[in-house]
């Protein structure tokens, strides 16, 4: 593993299997959303949270996009950042924010599947 | 009919300029090589370009005409709108007005080894290919190099020395689809990487220059599913 990470042909699948993920996941949500007989609430957004099945589609949907952002990001930093130091710091920076942000969200899952 | 047109001699200018040309009686069905070629007759022998068969077959004219890249010889003067505004094709070192260093362009495409690899004993006779395996070669032998797609396209300008450009890239699939040659695994492993083939992002401009009507982002496409058909 290189720098970049993951190289060249394993992100682009990445890359369309995530996108392909967070579409359904989205239309699932709306379909939830669109279902729900009672006006949303937090009560009933923690239940549907809650629920298992949810839980894991939203861990995943967690992991899709932030192997997207990564692609992404990385791709445009690789395109037009052209100084090596520059970029191993924009990159190093990626990592780090999308790092903390998925750590900080699957503790907040966690915690709603021990509560 | 008017032209502005790219000069830069580094033998005597300090920096590029455009220059403005006027042409008359302009025959209908006149393509833009004949009238540059008229202008450097008449008015301006100082101007330079490259050119060769005036056919669209040797791929020696290409210059970006109107903003688009295309081939001199095989652009009708009637399709252009005034003035005809004339650059030499972007991103590419300039040695003297339309003429650019194609080096660059020659290096990628050197790089994914455009010729037939056979490991096993050379037969006595031709290796020979069914219909149908020659068919796997339309729109990928067809190319002339003239560099219009790859000058045209952004992954390619943003990093010319480690992004193959659609050309080479459409050689590279010209080599992975013959029935004949014997070095596939490698060729495709070859083009792995984040930059050799993947800073592709289909932006298309390649498909809509190409003077000879070739699709290299479909050959890009291609490379990518024997890729993943490959990995599985």
């Amino acid at each position: 593993m290189s720098l970049y990470v993951l190289e060249g042909l394993r992100p682009w699948v990445i890359q369309r299997v995530s996108a392909v993920y967070m579409l359904l996941f989205t239309l699932y949500v709306a379909w939830c959303l669109l279902g729900a007989d009672t006006t949303v609430s937090y009560a009933s957004w923690k239940g549907w949270l809650f629920a298992p099945f949810n839980t894991t589609a939203v861990g995943l949907f967690v992991i899709a996009v932030l192997f997207h952002a990564w692609i992404g990001i990385r791709d445009v930093v690789l395109d037009y950042v052209h100084n090596i130091m520059l970029r191993i710091f924009i990159l190093g920076m990626l990592i780090g924010i999308l790092l903390g942000s998925g750590l900080w969200v699957f503790r907040l899952l966690l915690l709603s599947v021990v509560a | 009919m008017k032209f502005t047109i790219y000069r830069y001699n580094p033998e005597k200018d300090t920096a590029p300029y455009t220059q403005d040309y006027e042409l008359a009686d302009i025959a209908p069905g006149t393509m833009l090589l004949a009238a540059l070629l008229r202008i450097k007759d008449e008015q301006d022998e100082s101007l330079s370009f490259r050119r060769s068969c005036g056919e669209g077959v040797c791929g020696s004219d290409g210059m970006n005409i109107n903003g688009v890249n295309g081939l001199a010889c095989i652009t009708p003067i009637d399709s252009l709108q005034e003035p005809v505004v004339i650059n030499p094709l972007p991103g590419m070192p300039v040695i003297r007005d339309l003429i650019i260093d194609m080096e660059p362009f020659y290096h990628q495409y050197r790089a994914v080894k455009p010729y037939l690899t056979v490991t096993d004993p050379m037969p006595d006779v031709e290796l020979s290919q069914t219909p149908q395996q020659r068919d796997r070669l339309d729109g990928l032998i067809e190319c002339v190099l003239c560099a219009c797609c790859s000058t045209a396209c952004p992954s390619y300008w943003w990093n010319p020395d480690k992004f193959l450009g659609p050309a080479a890239l459409l050689q590279a699939s010209r080599f992975i689809e013959d029935s004949r040659d014997q070095k596939l695994e490698q060729r495709l492993q070859e083009l792995e990487g984040p930059f050799k083939l993947f800073r592709c992002h289909t932006i298309m401009n390649c498909v809509q220059v190409c003077p000879k009507g070739l699709n290299p982002t479909r050959a890009i496409g291609n490379i990518k599913r024997r890729m993943v058909t490959r990995s599985l």
